[in-house]
C-alpha cells in the first residue's frame, strides 16, 4: 500500500467535528425523547363497572405453541364475540418471554393483558405500571391459595390463571417394582434415599431421581433446603449457608455420587429421561404431563404418572413444594380497561376455564371449577392438588427483582459442590453472601 | 504482437537434484502431489483419517439434523439412540408445508437479509475506499473506532438501539432490522473491502486521473469492478449475519416482521416441550438457500476475507 497521498483529504478536521457533533446530537435527541404515556399504579375500576370496551393487545408465550395454542384462541375468539372489540395477539418465546415484555412496558411499546408466570410479578411491578385488580377478585371465587400466588407486596398485581406448584412426579410402574405403591411413597429423607438405592439395584441404567445438575435448573436445590429447614431468606437478611442449607447441599452431593442422580440434567433432560421410562422420578409442574407424555414411546404413561408429596426432614414436617403458574396482569395503557375485564373473564368464567383444562389440563383457579366434574375427574390433576400443591410456597426470592440472579449465584455454588470443586459449607457461605449483596 | 510469434520458453532454474546440472533438458514440473495421493500407506491413511474424522465433525450434526427431522417425535430420544431413523416419516416436513406463517418468517428473512447485504455493500464500499486510498488526519483512529464497535456486547447496543427506534417510531418495520444488522456488519465488511482495495494498485487509479477520470467515475468505472470479488464477499457475509441474526429480530421486529430464527424458536420450543422432528426440518429447509449461496460463492468469500491478508 503506498503510503504517499494520492488523493487531496476530502474531510476536512472541522467538516470531521461538525459529523461527530451530528451523530452526538441525534444520540442526545433518542434519549430525550418522551417515552410512550405511562403510568402508576392505578385500579381497575373502570373494567369492574363495566365502561366502553375499547381494542387491546393480549402477550402470551403460549399462542405459537402447538398444544396450547388452540386454548388461548378460544378464550380470546369468546371475548371478542362479547365484547365487540379486537384482541390483538402477541407471542414471544418463553425462554425470551420476560426480558421482551419488560423492553416492551418499559418502552411504552405494550399496554394491555400479558400472561406471566407468578415469579415475575415482582421484577414487573417494581416498573410501576401494572395496575392493581384487587377490585376484580370479588364475587368471582378465586382460592385464596391462588389470589396469593398472583400478589406482589400484598398487591393484586395479577389474576391467577393456572396455579399449582412443582413438584415430584413418579413412575407408578418403576415405583411398584420397589414396593411402593403411589399412596405409599417414603415420607422422610432417609426412606426416599432408601427408595432410590432399591431403584437403582433394579439396574438397567434406570436413573432413580431425575434431578436437576445443571446449572441452569440447579435453583431446584432451594427447595432441598427449605425441606431441611433453611428459611433462605428472613426479611431482607439472607440465611443460605446456615447449617440447614449445608446439610441438604451435602445430601444432594451425597446422592451424585452415589449415581443416585444423574449429571447434566435440567428440566427437559428430566423429562426426556423419564419419558423414555430411563428416570423413575423427577421434578416437574403440572405443565410437564403434556410433555412427557408426547415423548414417550410408552402410550400408557399418562395413566402411571404419580404425583408424590415431597418427603420431609422428620415426621410430622409439612411436605415443601414450590408455588408454580401463570396470572394474567394489566400494563397501564391504551386498552387497559378492557385488559383488565378480559383477564376476569379469561380466569374465572367457569365455561371459559373448563374448556381452556381441556385443551391445556392446567390447574383452575377458582372453587367452582376445580369442583366441577372435568376437572374432579381428572385422578393426576387431583392427587397433584391434594400431595403438592397445597402445601406449596413461593420461593422467598421472588419478592426482590434481583432474584433470577440470586438464583443463579446460588446455583453456580451448588453445582460446584456436586462437581467436588468445593464443600458445600464454603460453598453455601458464598453462595449467601452473593445472594445478600443481590437483595442490598 | 503477431498471433504466430513464439513466445521465448519460461527460463527454468537448475534443479539441485538434477545430475544433469542446469543444461539437460527438464520435463514440465508437476505440481506437488497431496498427502492424500502419497505412495507412502502409512501417510495416505493418516491423511485419509484425518480428513473423516474432519468431514464428520463438520458433518455429522448436519445428519443428525436430517435424521431428526425424519424421526418421529416420540422416537426422538429413544435409548440407545439410533443411528438411522427406525421408522423414517415424512410428517414434520408436511407440518413445514402447511404452515403459512413460516412462509412468511421466510419472506421476511429474505427481504432483510437482502437488504442487509445491499446496504453494507454500499456503505463500506466507500468507506473502505476512503480508508485505503485517501490520506487525512484521524484516518486511522476512525478506523479503529468502527473495529472497535464490534466490541460491545450486543446487548447493550440492543437496548440502545432499542430506545431510537422507538423514539423515531421504527420499531416493528424492515428499516430497524436492515439498520440494526448493518451496524453489526460494516465494521468486517468495512475492512475486508478496505484489504482489497488495498491490492489494486495506485498507479492504476494514477493513469485514470491522468487520463481525465473524475474521481465518483474512479470508483465506480475502475475500482469497483475490479473488487467485485471483495464486493460479493462483503455482501454474503452481510446476508449470513441477516439471515442467522436472532436477538434482534425477535425485540425490533414485530410479530408481521419477524425473521425466521425468532419465527422458528416461537413456532417449536414451547415452555414445557420442543418440537424437534419439525424444528429440524425447518432448519434444515431453510438453511438450503444459505447453503447454495456459499457453495457458488465460496471462491470470493474465500478471495474477499484473505485480501490484503499478504504483501507483495
Amino acid at each position: 500500500m503506498s503510503t504517499t497521498p494520492l488523493m487531496p483529504s476530502a474531510v476536512s478536521r472541522r467538516r470531521m467535528l461538525q459529523l461527530l457533533g451530528i451523530g452526538a446530537g441525534t444520540a442526545a435527541l433518542a434519549a430525550c425523547a418522551p417515552s410512550a404515556p405511562g403510568s402508576s399504579t392505578g385500579a381497575a375500576s373502570a373494567a369492574a363497572t363495566g365502561g366502553a370496551k375499547t381494542d387491546f393487545a393480549f402477550s402470551s408465550w403460549s399462542f405459537t405453541e402447538e398444544a396450547a395454542a388452540p386454548a388461548l384462541e378460544a378464550i380470546v375468539k369468546a371475548y371478542q364475540d362479547q365484547a365487540g372489540v379486537t384482541v390483538k395477539d402477541i407471542s414471544f418465546p418463553y425462554n425470551e418471554y420476560i426480558n421482551q415484555l419488560t423492553l416492551q412496558v418499559k418502552g411504552g411499546q405494550f399496554t394491555g393483558a400479558a400472561h406471566v408466570d407468578v415469579a415475575w410479578l415482582g421484577s414487573l411491578a417494581a416498573m410501576g405500571k401494572l395496575q392493581d385488580l384487587s377490585a376484580l377478585t370479588e364475587g368471582r371465587g378465586y382460592t385464596d391459595a391462588a389470589l396469593a400466588a398472583a400478589q406482589f407486596d400484598g398487591v393484586q398485581y395479577g389474576l391467577p390463571w393456572t396455579i399449582g406448584a412443582i413438584g415430584l412426579i413418579g413412575n407408578s410402574d418403576l415405583l411398584e417394582k420397589v414396593g411402593v405403591a403411589g399412596d405409599a411413597f417414603p415420607t422422610t429423607i432417609d426412606e426416599f434415599e432408601k427408595t432410590l438405592k432399591d431403584l437403582k439395584g433394579l439396574g438397567g441404567g434406570l436413573i432413580p431421581y431425575a434431578a436437576s445438575t445443571k446449572a441452569a435448573q440447579l435453583k431446584d436445590a432451594l427447595i432441598w433446603m427449605e425441606t431441611f429447614g433453611s428459611p433462605l431468606v428472613d426479611g431482607d437478611t439472607v440465611t443460605i449457608g446456615d447449617d440447614a442449607s449445608v446439610e441438604a447441599v451435602t445430601w444432594y452431593k451425597s446422592l451424585y455420587d452415589q449415581k443416585l442422580i444423574a449429571a447434566d440434567v435440567d428440566r427437559f433432560d428430566a423429562r426426556s429421561l423419564f419419558a423414555q421410562g430411563r428416570a423413575a422420578v423427577y421434578d416437574d409442574a403440572p405443565v410437564g404431563r403434556g410433555a412427557v407424555t408426547e415423548e414417550s414411546p410408552d402410550k400408557d404413561l399418562g395413566s402411571k404418572l404419580v404425583p408424590v408429596s415431597r418427603p420431609v426432614l422428620k415426621a410430622g414436617d409439612s411436605p415443601r413444594a414450590l408455588v408454580w403458574g401463570g396470572a394474567l396482569a394489566v400494563v397501564d395503557g391504551e386498552g387497559a380497561e378492557t385488559a383488565a375485564d378480559f383477564a376476569q373473564f379469561a380466569t374465572s368464567d367457569l365455561d371459559t376455564v373448563l374448556a381452556d383444562y381441556e385443551v391445556r389440563g392446567l390447574p383452575p383457579v377458582t372453587t367452582e371449577a376445580q369442583q366441577s366434574e372435568v376437572v374432579a375427574s381428572d385422578t393426576f390433576g387431583t392427587q397433584f392438588n391434594e400431595r403438592i400443591t397445597a402445601t406449596s410456597t413461593s420461593n422467598p426470592f421472588w419478592a426482590f427483582t434481583a432474584y433470577s440472579q440470586i438464583e443463579t449465584v446460588v446455583a453456580e455454588q451448588v453445582q460446584a459442590v456436586l462437581v467436588g470443586k468445593t464443600d458445600a459449607k464454603t460453598a453455601m457461605q458464598k453462595a449467601g453472601e452473593a445472594a445478600q449483596k443481590l437483595v442490598g | 504482437m503477431s498471433a504466430t510469434t513464439q513466445l521465448p520458453a519460461t527460463p527454468t532454474p537448475p534443479s539441485a537434484s538434477s545430475p544433469a546440472g542446469g543444461d539437460a533438458p527438464r520435463p514440465p514440473q508437476r505440481l506437488r502431489r497431496g498427502a492424500l495421493r502419497s505412495e507412502r500407506p502409512g501417510v495416505r491413511i493418516a491423511a485419509w483419517a484425518t480428513v473423516v474424522v474432519c468431514g464428520g465433525f463438520g458433518l455429522l450434526p448436519v445428519y443428525w439434523l436430517l435424521a431428526t427431522s425424519l424421526t418421529p417425535r416420540d422416537q426422538v430420544f429413544s435409548y440407545p439412540p439410533k443411528f438411522f431413523p427406525s421408522a423414517p416419516t415424512l410428517d414434520a416436513f408436511a407440518a413445514l408445508a402447511s404452515n403459512e406463517q413460516l412462509f412468511g418468517y421466510l419472506r421476511n428473512s429474505v427481504i432483510v437479509s437482502v437488504l442487509t447485504a445491499v446496504l453494507s455493500v454500499l456503505v463500506s464500499a466507500y468507506m473502505g475506499y476512503s480508508f485505503s486510498k485517501f490520506r487525512y488526519r484521524g484516518r486511522r483512529s476512525l478506523m479503529y473506532l468502527v473495529l472497535a464497535s464490534q466490541m460491545f456486547p450486543q446487548a447493550l447496543l440492543l437496548v440502545t438501539l432499542y430506545s431510537v427506534f422507538s423514539a423515531y417510531n421504527l420499531l416493528n418495520t424492515y428499516t430497524a432490522l436492515v439498520l440494526s444488522f448493518t451496524t453489526f456488519t460494516l465494521p468486517l465488511c468495512v475492512w475486508m473491502l478496505k484489504g482489497f482495495f488495498d491490492t489494486i494498485p495506485d498507479e492504476l487509479i494514477e493513469a485514470a486521473r491522468v487520463d481525465g477520470a473524475s474521481r465518483l467515475r474512479i470508483i465506480h468505472s475502475i475500482v469497483l469492478p475490479l473488487a467485485a470479488p471483495g464486493l460479493i464477499a462483503a455482501g454474503l457475509f452481510a446476508f449470513v449475519r441477516g439471515w442467522n441474526d436472532f436477538v434482534f429480530a425477535l425485540t425490533l421486529a414485530g410479530p408481521e416482521k419477524q425473521t425466521l430464527p425468532p419465527g422458528l424458536v416461537n413456532t417449536f420450543i414451547g415452555e414445557a416441550s420442543t418440537a424437534w422432528p419439525e424444528l429440524m426440518a425447518a432448519s434444515l429447509v431453510v438453511s438450503l438457500p444459505v447453503a447454495i449461496a456459499f457453495i457458488a460463492l465460496q471462491k470470493y468469500l474465500v478471495g474477499g476475507l484473505t485480501a490484503g491478508a499478504v504483501k507483495g
